[in-house]
């Protein structure tokens, strides 16, 4: 029997910075994901989370982190983008878990001050992605010139194509989320030919 | 690999590269293995499992 029980696709905020923008972008796209059908969703503050640096990878793993990232089937990770880059302790925290990740959805929101909207931090996102064992969506979100972008006091976009832009995303999400729970449970790996 | 919680056989969908970490890796990787960790997930109960395997070509 398919599993057709809701997907859960939690909402990383990538950042711990005083004053951080991307908590606004974040919120938005939480909230616009959690009125998604079949989906449960809910934010991943890594600024509330044990960031231990005594050690790295799996062996600083945060058991409810890892917990959290084994019952998700897909992933939405906003990054801003600081001097071109991810957060490092963005990548600190992913790199914390593995097998967690395997064959599930992720899809990037770039979050910047200036007018690239994060594009940057996506592309060298992209490949970090892809070498924890996640599949990521052509789709991106782009928050540029973040603080017109979102208004201060609702919390709301101030630009409507920007929830449809964000709409399509989220489909892209779930579908690619979907298909491959799917894929995880029924569809094995082939052989090796003779 | 059978489901820890119910026991069915899981769905073997998936076998990721990854670097050697134990000594034992190591050696293997160094002989021209390559270390994997293969995961599964149950299609009766969604559990999801991996394990660290080394495969050996040579």
């Amino acid at each position: 029997m398919p599993d057709d029980s809701p997907l859960y696709i939690p909402v990383i905020l990538g950042t711990v910075r005083q004053g951080r923008m991307s908590e606004r972008a974040a919120r938005a796209v939480h909230r616009q994901l959690a009125r998604w059908p079949n989906v449960e969703t809910e934010l991943i503050d890594i600024a509330a989370m044990p960031l231990r640096t005594d050690g790295a990878g799996q062996d600083i793993k945060d058991p409810a982190f890892a917990a959290q990232m084994t019952r998700a089937d897909g992933l939405v990770i906003v990054a801003p983008e600081y001097n071109r880059a991810a957060p490092g302790l963005l990548k600190h925290v992913l790199d914390t878990c593995l097998k967690e990740y395997i064959h599930k959805a992720a899809g990037i929101v770039g979050v910047s001050a200036g007018p690239w909207g994060g594009t940057r931090v996506i592309e060298n996102l992209l490949p970090v992605l892809r070498e924890l064992g996640l599949v990521c969506i052509f789709w991106d979100v782009n928050f540029a010139q973040v603080r017109r972008a979102i208004d201060e006091q609702t919390g709301e976009l101030t630009d409507p194509r920007q929830a449809e832009r964000i709409d399509k995303f989220i489909a892209e999400l779930v579908w690619m989320s979907r298909t491959l729970r799917h894929g995880r449970e029924q569809v094995a790996l082939e052989p090796r030919p003779a | 690999m059978n489901c820890p919680k119910c026991g069915a056989a899981m769905n073997h969908h998936a076998e990721k590269p990854v670097e050697p970490i134990t000594p034992d890796e190591e050696r293997r990787a160094s002989e021209g293995g390559i270390v994997i960790v293969e995961a599964h997930r149950c299609p009766r109960c969604g559990v999801e499992d991996a394990r660290r395997v080394t495969l050996s070509y040579v």
